[in-house]
């Protein structure tokens, strides 16, 4: 998979990368599918009720009802919106979302792409989406929407330097940005135990970067008017819907590989279960994490959200870099 | 913190739990003995009084009788008994003011339809309804 991309151009080489990206693509679009059934699931249960069950066995197919009727539903417009801005929201919002998954290593081999600066890549990639999110509530020509994706913005763009600080920690300790290295350096120690502090703000600001509970303000759906994406229906609301999802697969992807050990077994006895199942377990934990926490968890007022990333979670990040450069220097 | 660990391990503890919810469209939901639902009716009974279309508050009962076919035989029998359901509050004055008991409260509840003519019932629909009859009237 990885040479594909080294090899010159050609129409069979371009063929096979396409269909690669395809495939990657149907993946993230079943993942999405079914987490957003079990996310339904999961919360049902945990409130004594049985979730979705009527479409399909066992409610399986809820999920594609539903996107089904989002896809033929009517796709409006405001009358005054900007017309090009609008259309071009929910691409900006999804598009760095998927680009972002071709440098994850899901396991030794199964990569797209090995860049040495992955975990920037990352970084940098994912904060697109914030433009996406700022265009839609601007182009929407709404003062809700407007209000909204300001404060979306504001909450990801706070949140997204306390994520990139505690990651530098593992980049200290690693002295690489391959996401590839960092998880082969971990085969001794899983980086979660070294850098505990780190995976805790780096949970928690994943947390207010997908826009979940208890971070959800953006969407609030009990008491904002769903905020940037107010005036969106049919299959661009959709695609934000999406967007969504897909950050959390490259939201999971990344803790696992960041601290979890990536497709590494938890002993190396345990290396006969080939990496792929590890890498799935252990995402899986991640993403029913973010499901127990919205069934957990209430809203944080918006006036809390600000002064918890900029006074607590920053300097809690600050205080691991140089607690992991101390460390470094002496004994290393 | 504590209290953060405490919450998840609540929400952990309920998801293998008994559901509370009831299977209602698939399990028919047993109603309390004083419920009131749709009337069943039993022509035989009736001694076309008019006392149920008299005080009906929303005015969607509507009868007629005919002599008794027995001639040596008093009073009248029903001949049409129509209940109309789009106006029909179901507030049991009817089947409480019948002195036979002909009029009856069901504990059947489900009068969606598709179109509004359905939801005219007339004597033999009324008398065919006669599932979870209320005990007492």
């Amino acid at each position: 998979m990885r040479e594909l991309v080294q090899q010159p151009l050609t129409m069979w080489n371009l063929l096979l990368i396409v269909l690669a990206a395809i495939a990657l693509l149907l993946v993230v679009l079943v993942f999405v599918t079914y987490a957003i059934y079990f996310e339904r699931k999961v919360i049902g249960w945990m409130q004594l009720r049985p979730g979705p069950n009527r479409v399909g066995p066992l409610g399986l197919l809820q999920t594609v009802a539903d996107v089904s009727k989002l896809l033929l539903k009517e796709d409006t417009r405001p009358k005054q919106a900007d017309r090009i801005l609008f259309a071009l929201a929910p691409v900006l919002a999804y598009a760095p979302a998927f680009t972002v998954l071709a440098v994850m290593p899901f396991t030794e081999s199964l990569q797209f792409a090995d860049l040495d600066i992955g975990v920037l890549y990352y970084v940098g990639l994912s904060s697109i989406t914030v433009l996406g999110v700022i265009t839609a509530g601007w182009a929407s020509n709404n003062k809700y929407a407007l209000i909204g994706g300001l404060r979306s913005a504001a909450q990801m763009i706070s949140y997204e330097v306390a994520l990139v600080m505690s990651i530098v920690g593992i980049v200290i300790l690693t002295g690489s940005m391959n996401l590839r290295e960092i998880v082969e350096a971990q085969r001794d120690v899983w980086n979660i135990v070294p850098q505990f502090l780190a995976f805790l703000i780096f949970i928690i600001a994943a947390q207010a970067e997908l826009n979940r509970s208890p971070f959800d303000l953006p969407e609030a759906e009990s008491e904002l008017v769903a905020g940037y994406h107010v005036e969106y229906s049919g299959f661009r609301f959709a695609m934000f819907m999406l967007a969504e999802y897909v950050y959390m697969f490259a939201m999971g992807t990344m803790v696992t590989v960041l601290f979890l050990g990536g497709w590494l077994p938890i002993h190396p006895a345990l290396s006969f279960i080939p990496g792929i199942v590890w890498f799935v377990v252990k995402f899986s934990l991640y993403v029913f994490l973010q499901f127990w926490l919205r069934a957990t968890m209430p809203r944080i007022r918006s006036d809390q959200l600000m002064s918890f990333a900029w006074k607590g979670l920053l300097p809690l990040a600050f205080l691991n870099i140089l607690l992991t450069a101390g460390f470094v220097s002496i004994f290393a | 913190m504590l209290g953060f660990t405490k919450g998840l391990g609540f929400t952990l503890k309920k998801l293998p739990e008994k559901k509370v919810t009831h299977k209602y469209p698939d399990e028919p939901f047993p109603m309390p003995s004083r419920f009131r639902g749709i009337q069943h009716f039993s022509p035989e009974k009736c001694i076309v009084c008019n006392q149920c279309v008299r005080i009906c508050p929303t005015d969607c009962i509507q009868l007629t009788g005919k002599p008794h076919p027995d001639p040596e035989r008093k009073g009248k029998i029903i001949d049409t008994y129509d209940i109309n359901f789009e106006i029909c509050i179901l507030c049991d004055l009817c089947t409480e003011v019948c002195p036979t008991e002909a009029i009856v409260m069901t504990n059947n509840f489900e009068l969606a339809v598709y179109s509004r003519d359905e939801l005219y019932k007339d004597l033999t629909w009324l008398d065919g309804n006669r599932t979870n009859i209320r005990e007492e009237n």
